[in-house]
């Protein structure tokens, strides 16, 4: 998958990007990085194949 | 009254010695800084080094053979067999003493603790991060969460989506431990897959504790990661430096994961800590250390758990919070002393029947520790299994699949071979862990017992076989140890090398040691540099007092390993036993100073001030002995003796208490150099009727070699007689009168030259140093024992006056 960066999350003033591969540190964030970084990666698939679909 | 907040992080294998070097590289900022607001220590492991041992040992305070948990794997009870399970634990574990009093805990992959517990709080299993059926991967959009691996049940649909599957790893999250990933397709590199597998494992139990540290009230947070340990046994050998079995090119691509392992559970703390206010505690720790230089292993052994080689024996301890003291480092701590020491700092009693203590060092205020007899004894509740109604096989496959890959067990090969006799062999294995476990606390008689009864000479297992000559060595069964001597030799199973070191120990045990001196030599010579036996060889010479020779093993030792701290004890028993007080009291202190937690150089160095009429500083040392190994009553008694000396009232009836309620009652030893008052005495005390337990043709049969001396450590009768030599096997429980019949080296001399029809008045001269040299030794071992007291007979008439 690219590491095409969609957004960031900014945790104790840390701010965190979160490109739909991910990153450890966005791992290492535990409950809220998994769940951002899923959340990145579905809307990055969707984006796709919209893309996709409006190609065809 | 407010509770005291623990954070409990477990990682397994983590080792100081790559975590100092990461930290001076400024790699691992979290731990750092938690190390300069708390302390840090080594914690020792416990012997067998098997991780779901040790960590329920870690959360329950004793040792295996008591909680219950004794392999990787264990029977199902329905002729299967499935990982170690938490149904194996036959006693409390810290997450049920805390639902007794109320407090709630999370508990997030604790190994064991499949199936989860209905404890006050919230506990996820070790089981639930899997996610193959076998050999397969389970699909990312179908993956379940098995029954009993979520408590309460409903918590799982809250966080099944927080797993992550290591099907979701994307090369650029595989970089940092592999930089050259690019080079390499995923899907062509196993070990990329592996890598994948442990990194989405250690994701998703730390995704998991985040959020219910997050989302749920707490008083207890525990969390287990196994990556460190996974990581650890598969890529070490990659690690720097390069040695010379290794592959370049494969030193270059996986030399930074292991690094990379731990950068990333740095990473995972500091979010953790980022989470906590400042009056929680934090406690980091590891069931055991990993090596990683010069003393990694070259090759595994190829047996059930072969990979615990590369296990190190101290693993880490970090605690942090409001009541433990800044930047200091603790000593003496044992992975049992974890659940009295959280129990501690929680304000709960301790039950007097753990095997661990609650580190004390670690309070910055005198912390007053409470006990009850025992935890098992208090009736409510503290959480039952939920029992699933269905075996979760999907998992167990998975874990046994994994236990596989890591080498800790057999290929099981489920549908092909014969699944009782697979279950024999588990059992097997699992009671030889046990008799390990034994063993490693002293009990050698219970060890010996299991080993004997597991043992099958038509399947020879040299670990058991080793462990059998090992015990009957060290409970003098000196006639078990040869049998069993005899069939490794003809067996051909062993190297030579190994059972003439038994063989050797065996002799010396036997009093030959001339032979034994012989057979270490030979074993040397073969393999020259080797520190297990130039330690064993030094021993041994220390054992019959050959200072130089002993002196010189050990400093052949130090030429090889500068920080041998067990050269360094070596050197100081040689000083001891020749009564250079001062230089023993170097070397003992240069002992500690490397291996601070050596119980045994500890006493000895007591043993040794108390000599010098240190007593204060005797009694300093002692007093730390008596924490490190509560349960040795020789302790007790050098205690007694120095507070009677400096006129402690309080700490004697302490004492006096103590050895009275410990001691198994006086015994009275009839001995003395071999001669004719001996005799004479022997012969006056029949006369009188009294009767000696042990017995007297120990003395006529003229050469003392006793193929079993057990008996001398279990002596019978009150009144018994023992032969000089065998003075240091005599049970430590007694307290013992001995009636030194004393007699001129050249009256025995003439004794001895009559019994052997030589002409009486020829002098040997080797015969006379002999004699001269055991009764010095004697007369330095008499003073040494504080359990002793002795009268020197010079007229036989007055023996009765004594007796």
């Amino acid at each position: 998958m690219k590491n095409k960066e969609t957004k960031s999350i900014v945790l104790k003033g840390k701010n965190y990007k979160i490109p739909p591969g991910g990153t450890l540190g966005l791992l290492a964030l535990g409950n809220i990085g998994v769940r951002a970084w899923k959340e990145s990666r579905e809307k990055y698939i969707a984006d796709n194949k919209q893309k996709e679909d409006e190609k065809k | 009254m407010k509770k005291n907040k623990v954070l409990l992080i477990g990682w397994d294998s983590a080792d100081w010695k790559i975590i100092d070097k990461l930290m001076a590289e400024g790699k691992m900022p979290a731990i750092k800084g938690l190390i300069s607001e708390g302390v840090r220590g080594k914690i020792a492991t416990l012997d067998p080094p098997l991780s779901p041992m040790l960590w329920t040992s870690m959360a329950t305070g004793v040792r295996p053979f008591k909680h219950g948990v004794s392999g990787f794997v264990e029977h199902d009870g329905n002729g299967g067999i499935r990982p170690v399970s938490s149904y194996s634990r036959k006693v409390k574990a810290i997450w049920n003493m805390l639902t007794i009093e109320g407090y709630k805990s999370n508990i997030i992959g604790w190994w064991p603790s499949n199936p989860v517990e209905n404890i006050n709080g919230c506990m996820v299993s070790n089981l639930y991060h899997q996610e193959k059926k076998g050999g397969e991967s389970l699909d990312v959009n179908d993956w379940p969460v098995e029954e009993g691996m979520v408590y309460p049940s409903e918590l799982a649909d809250k966080i099944k989506d927080l797993r992550v599957h290591p099907l979701e790893i994307s090369l650029n999250l595989i970089s940092p431990f592999v930089p050259d990933v690019v080079k390499l397709g995923k899907q062509e590199d196993n070990n990329l897959m592996v890598i994948s597998k442990y990194l989405a494992h250690a994701t998703t139990v730390h995704a998991t504790a985040t959020e219910l540290m997050e989302t749920t009230e707490w008083d207890f947070t525990a969390v287990y990661h196994d990556a460190l340990d996974h990581f650890s046994h598969a890529y070490m050998k990659y690690h720097p430096p390069l040695r010379d079995h290794i592959d370049k090119d494969e030193y270059e691509l996986y030399k930074d994961v292991v690094e990379g392992a731990y950068i990333y559970h740095d990473m995972m703390l500091e979010r953790m800590l980022s989470m906590i206010d400042k009056d929680t505690t934090v406690i980091i720790v590891s069931d055991h250390g990993f090596h990683s230089d010069h003393l990694r292993p070259v090759t595994i052994p190829q047996v059930p758990s072969g990979p615990a080689v590369e296990h190190s024996p101290y693993g880490i301890f970090v605690a942090k919070g409001p009541q433990i003291k800044k930047g200091e480092q603790i000593f003496g701590a044992s992975i049992l002393d974890l659940t009295p020491t959280l129990l501690s700092i929680m304000d709960l009693p301790v039950g007097k029947d753990m095997d661990g203590k609650p580190l004390i060092d670690i309070f910055n205020f005198d912390k007053q520790i409470n006990y009850i007899d025992s935890w098992e004894n208090i009736d409510k509740f503290g959480g039952d299994f939920v029992i699933p109604d269905h075996q979760a096989e999907v998992n167990n496959e998975a874990a046994l699949q994994q236990l596989v890959d890591l080498g800790y067990i057999d290929d099981l090969s489920l549908e092909k071979s014969d699944k009782a006799d697979q279950i024999k062999g588990i059992i097997k294995e699992n009671n030889f862990y046990i008799a390990k476990s034994l063993a490693s606390a002293n009990f050698n008689d219970e060890a010996l017992e299991i080993l004997l009864e597991i043992e099958d000479k038509a399947k020879p297992d040299y670990r058991i076989l080793t462990d059998i000559i090992n015990c009957s060595v060290k409970t003098n069964r000196f006639a078990l140890a040869e049998e069993y001597i005899r069939f490794v030799r003809q067996s051909n199973i062993i190297l030579d090398t190994y059972i003439d070191l038994w063989d050797a120990k065996v002799q010396i045990g036997q009093n030959n040691p001339i032979e034994g001196i012989e057979l270490l030599n030979k074993a040397l010579s073969a393999n020259p540099d080797t520190i297990e036996m130039l330690l064993d060889l030094g021993k041994v010479y220390n054992a019959i007092h050959y200072k130089d020779e002993a002196i010189d093993c050990f400093n052949r030792v130090l030429k090889i390993d500068h920080e041998n701290a067990y050269a360094y004890y070596g050197r100081g028993i040689a000083f001891l036993r020749s009564g250079e007080y001062n230089l023993a009291v170097e070397e003992f202190l240069n002992a500690i100073d490397r291996l601070y937690h050596f119980p045994v150089a500890h006493l000895h160095l007591g043993e040794t001030l108390a000599l010098m009429k240190e007593y204060e500083a005797a009694i300093d040392t002692l007093e730390l002995v008596r924490t490190m190994i509560p349960r040795v009553p020789k302790i007790y008694r050098w205690l007694l003796d120095l507070y009677e000396i400096v006129g402690n009232e309080a700490k004697i009836q302490e004492y006096q208490q103590i050895v009275e309620k410990s001691q198994l009652g006086t015994k009275i030893i009839i001995s003395g150099l071999p001669g004719g008052k001996l005799e004479e005495a022997f012969d006056f005390l029949e006369k009188n009727n009294v009767n000696i337990g042990s017995s007297r043709e120990l003395f006529s049969t003229q050469k003392v070699n006793i193929s079993d001396q057990h008996w001398v450590s279990q002596l019978k009768g009150d009144i018994n007689y023992v032969p000089i030599q065998y003075f240091a096997s005599l049970n430590a429980l007694h307290s013992y009168r001995f009636l030194y019949i004393k007699d001129t080296i050249e009256e025995v001399m003439k004794f001895w030259n009559k019994q052997q029809r030589i002409k009486e008045a020829t002098f040997n001269p080797d015969s006379f140093e002999t004699f001269k040299k055991t009764e010095e030794r004697t007369m330095t071992w008499f003073s040494q024992q504080p359990n002793i007291d002795i009268y020197y007979i010079n007229e036989t008439e007055k023996l009765l006056d004594f007796i």
